[in-house]
């Protein structure tokens, strides 16, 4: 079955007419599906910014990462969630898409690199245990947050580009 | 007075002609938006949050204001100037838009709720930086934030769809 048969399908399908039937749904989802951007966008920020050194170097970097990553964890889920209702309502326009699919890839490497990088400060600490990241893992950190950033223009895209 | 005159003449400007017509420009400014959007709201709402209760990176309030504040507002004079931008292209319409008219509104009482909160609560914080749950003005303002830029966010997105 070609891809175009799959849209189609999809296109074609109860739940997908609904969701565009119904105008108030798409505005609604894109909504909830910006307020978890700014979830795991804020919590990426503050605690990468903290992985990096330059936020609240006073506070036990096992600590901040703790308290954020959970909230980050959940957004993705919502986002991911949200963004199926976007897809199952208009897969002509996103699963051919380009950049839909630049920005995929960057979602899956933006949170790997989040989880690789949070990883051993979610596990019990050990005894000698630096609290300072490494200068790699700051230099991670900073990626982190560029590439969040172009996830988010990549979304912004999507609309425009085909 | 009508604003119309004044708004065409904006909208008839190089700069709100280009930004209009360019194809990218528009997209660019929504981009940089959103991120801005998602510092605004990350970063306020684990203030809010800490108003109504819920610890945040550090147990005392006003460090963790202190820590984010310089962020929200960096973000949000972003999100003003991209959003200036935007609304000369096409002043005309957006002052026509109720989407746009009702989130300009819930701005204003976004800032009302944050005015009252600094000159209220926030200057007695030194009796209840550590106090768990904070006093009950500072979970109003912190519950009333939350709601009133989830808002703000939800209605910038309807301009779109009306």
């Amino acid at each position: 079955m070609s891809s175009s048969l799959i849209i189609a399908w999809i296109y074609a399908s109860p739940l997908s007419t609904a969701i565009r039937d119904i105008l108030w749904v798409i505005p609604t989802v894109q909504s909830i599906h910006i307020i978890a951007i700014t979830v795991l966008f804020g919590s990426a920020l503050i605690s990468d910014l903290r992985l990096a050194g330059v936020f609240a170097g006073d506070e036990p970097l096992r600590g901040v990462v703790r308290r954020y990553y959970p909230w980050m964890r959940n957004a993705l889920i919502v986002l991911l969630c949200t963004g199926l209702v976007m897809i199952i309502a208009e897969p002509d326009r996103v699963l051919v898409n380009s950049t839909f699919w630049l920005k995929m890839v960057l979602v899956v490497t933006a949170f790997g690199l989040t989880w690789l990088l949070r990883r051993p400060l979610l596990r019990p600490a050990g005894p000698a245990d630096q609290d300072d990241a490494s200068r790699p893992v700051k230099a991670f950190a900073w990626l982190s947050i560029g590439l969040w950033c172009v996830v988010i223009i990549c979304g912004r895209w999507i609309a425009y580009t085909i | 007075m009508d604003i119309q005159p004044l708004l065409q003449a904006v909208q008839d400007t190089s700069v709100a002609t280009f930004i209009r017509e360019s194809g990218s420009a528009f997209p660019m400014l929504e981009s940089v938006h959103v991120i801005g959007i998602a510092i605004v709201y990350g970063t306020i709402a684990v203030v809010d949050l800490r108003l109504l209760g819920v610890t945040a990176h550090r147990r005392g309030a006003l460090k963790l204001i202190q820590d984010l504040l310089p962020y929200t507002w960096v973000a949000f004079v972003t999100c003003v100037i991209t959003g200036l931008l935007m609304f000369c292209a096409n002043g005309t319409t957006y002052v026509q838009n109720t989407a746009f008219l009702f989130k300009m509104g819930l701005l204003m009482l976004a800032g009302i709720n944050m005015a009252v909160f600094h000159l209220g609560a926030f200057r007695r914080i030194a009796e209840w930086d550590t106090t768990l749950p904070p006093p009950r003005q500072a979970r109003v303002a912190g519950f009333s934030s939350l709601l009133l830029w989830a808002g703000v966010v939800f209605l910038g997105r309807w301009i779109a769809f009306l």
